[in-house]
């Protein structure tokens, strides 16, 4: 029995510390939501940064992003159509592409792409301030570093995602349209019946609230992961490890449980 | 802007003091520039936040301050690229714009190690001397036969 108190000991110390940071993590969530939805709590210091965020989450990247998503939607589109027309199922090749990339793989993908560029880069920043005392530093002047410096970034981060999944959306129905039906304006009214199809009230909210978690996710959880980094320069690495796959699976959560509320 | 000098005799007295005085601002090695921004905009975000302040005029208020520390060509650097004395001015500057009652520069020998810092300090402060807020300087008793003595 011995060596059992130790073991508990060390699994229910783990146990806490799982518990403490997703705690925390929900914490701020719910108070970044509270002062975002606050009008006193922007001035031109978090406009500033909301700005910044949002330039360097969505607008350095669009170009790039917006190529990837073309060239793989366009590829998966020729995939889904031609596969489609070897079982004789082309009527359904729009609808099938649609569901997939739009309402599926884009979100999903936008998601990825911003925590591999975005979230790592505020996970670091968040742990380096916390543990270089910048954050006290900003308290002590008189700064609410949640309103000056968290808060804007995750309304950056969400419009962020929001903006790169609607730029890919769009030019992903464009492109299924030329893919199934040619280059030519006259099949419009077909394409519209099938868009009021797929694209019916429940599904858009679903799809919204959807990307709005993703947008959520990849800045509320690198920064949570952040402030709880003891201060010791080589947890550094570790608080942005442990963010980052924290943040995998919560997207992947998100995921699954879309699909399960759709699909079920 | 005047000096006054506080005698401390330890840590414990030193963090008591600081606790005493919770409307201070504090100008001390345990707490940096943020590292991401220049020295300017470290000074310049304190109104900018803290007033509503456009960024042009909180900008323009930092220049001035930066222009009487005689420190304007350290403006649009960043924390790493600045030495003691460069980031002990930034420090001061960025605690003085919020224009607390009182400043506290808490143990200077570790802000300015390569300086004979009284007379540094006291001709820093001499130019900044029309500015309402008290500047307090924490040293240890060990450190005063460094002062000049009045």
């Amino acid at each position: 029995m011995a060596f059992l108190t130790p073991l508990l000991t060390r699994r229910g110390a783990g146990l806490l510390g799982t518990w403490r940071i997703w705690r925390d993590t929900l914490r701020f969530a719910g108070r970044a939501i509270v002062f975002a939805c606050a009008p006193s709590a922007y001035n031109s210091a978090t406009r500033d940064v909301v700005m910044k965020q949002i330039y360097f989450t969505a607008w350095q990247i669009l170009p790039l992003f917006t190529l990837f998503a073309a060239l793989l939607s366009y590829m998966l589109i020729q995939i889904v159509v031609s596969t489609a027309a070897q079982f004789g199922y082309s009527e359904y090749a729009l609808e099938l592409s649609v569901r997939m990339l739009v309402l599926e793989i884009l979100p999903l993908l936008t998601a990825l792409f911003v925590a591999l560029r975005s979230s790592s880069a505020i996970n670091t920043e968040v742990a380096l301030m916390k543990i270089q005392g910048e954050i006290e530093a900003l308290e002590d002047a008189g700064v609410d570093t949640l309103r000056l410096e968290f808060m804007p970034r995750v309304i950056g981060g969400v419009v962020s995602v929001l903006a790169l999944v609607t730029v890919s959306s769009a030019l992903t129905l464009v492109l299924a349209y030329v893919a199934v039906y040619g280059p030519q304006p006259w099949s419009l009214p077909d394409f519209s019946r099938v868009m009021a199809k797929v694209f019916d009230a429940q599904i858009m909210l679903g799809l919204l609230l959807k990307t709005l978690a993703f947008g959520l996710a990849v800045t509320v959880i690198p920064v949570a992961e952040g402030l709880a980094t003891p201060r010791k320069l080589f947890m550094a690495p570790v608080s942005v490890l442990r963010g980052m796959v924290r943040l995998f699976f919560v997207l992947m959560l998100i995921e699954m449980l879309s699909l399960a509320y759709k699909y079920t | 802007m005047k000096p006054v000098m506080q005698w401390l005799d330890d840590d414990a007295g030193r963090r008591a003091l600081i606790a005493a005085h919770p409307e201070s601002i504090l100008v001390s090695p345990d707490l940096p520039l943020r590292a991401n921004l220049s020295v300017l905009d470290n000074i310049a975000m304190i109104p900018q936040y803290r007033e509503n302040l456009a960024y042009d005029a909180a900008a323009d208020r930092a220049w001035a301050l930066l222009g009487r520390a005689g420190h304007t060509d350290i403006a649009f650097r960043r924390d790493p690229d600045l030495n003691h004395e460069e980031r002990f001015v930034a420090k001061l500057l960025r605690a003085l714009i919020a224009a607390p009652p009182v400043i506290l520069v808490d143990r200077p020998g570790m802000l300015l190690p390569d300086l004979h810092y009284p007379p540094y300090l006291e001709n820093l402060l001499a130019r900044l001397e029309d500015l309402p807020n008290d500047c307090w300087i924490l040293d240890y008793r060990w450190n005063a036969p460094l002062y000049p003595s009045r």
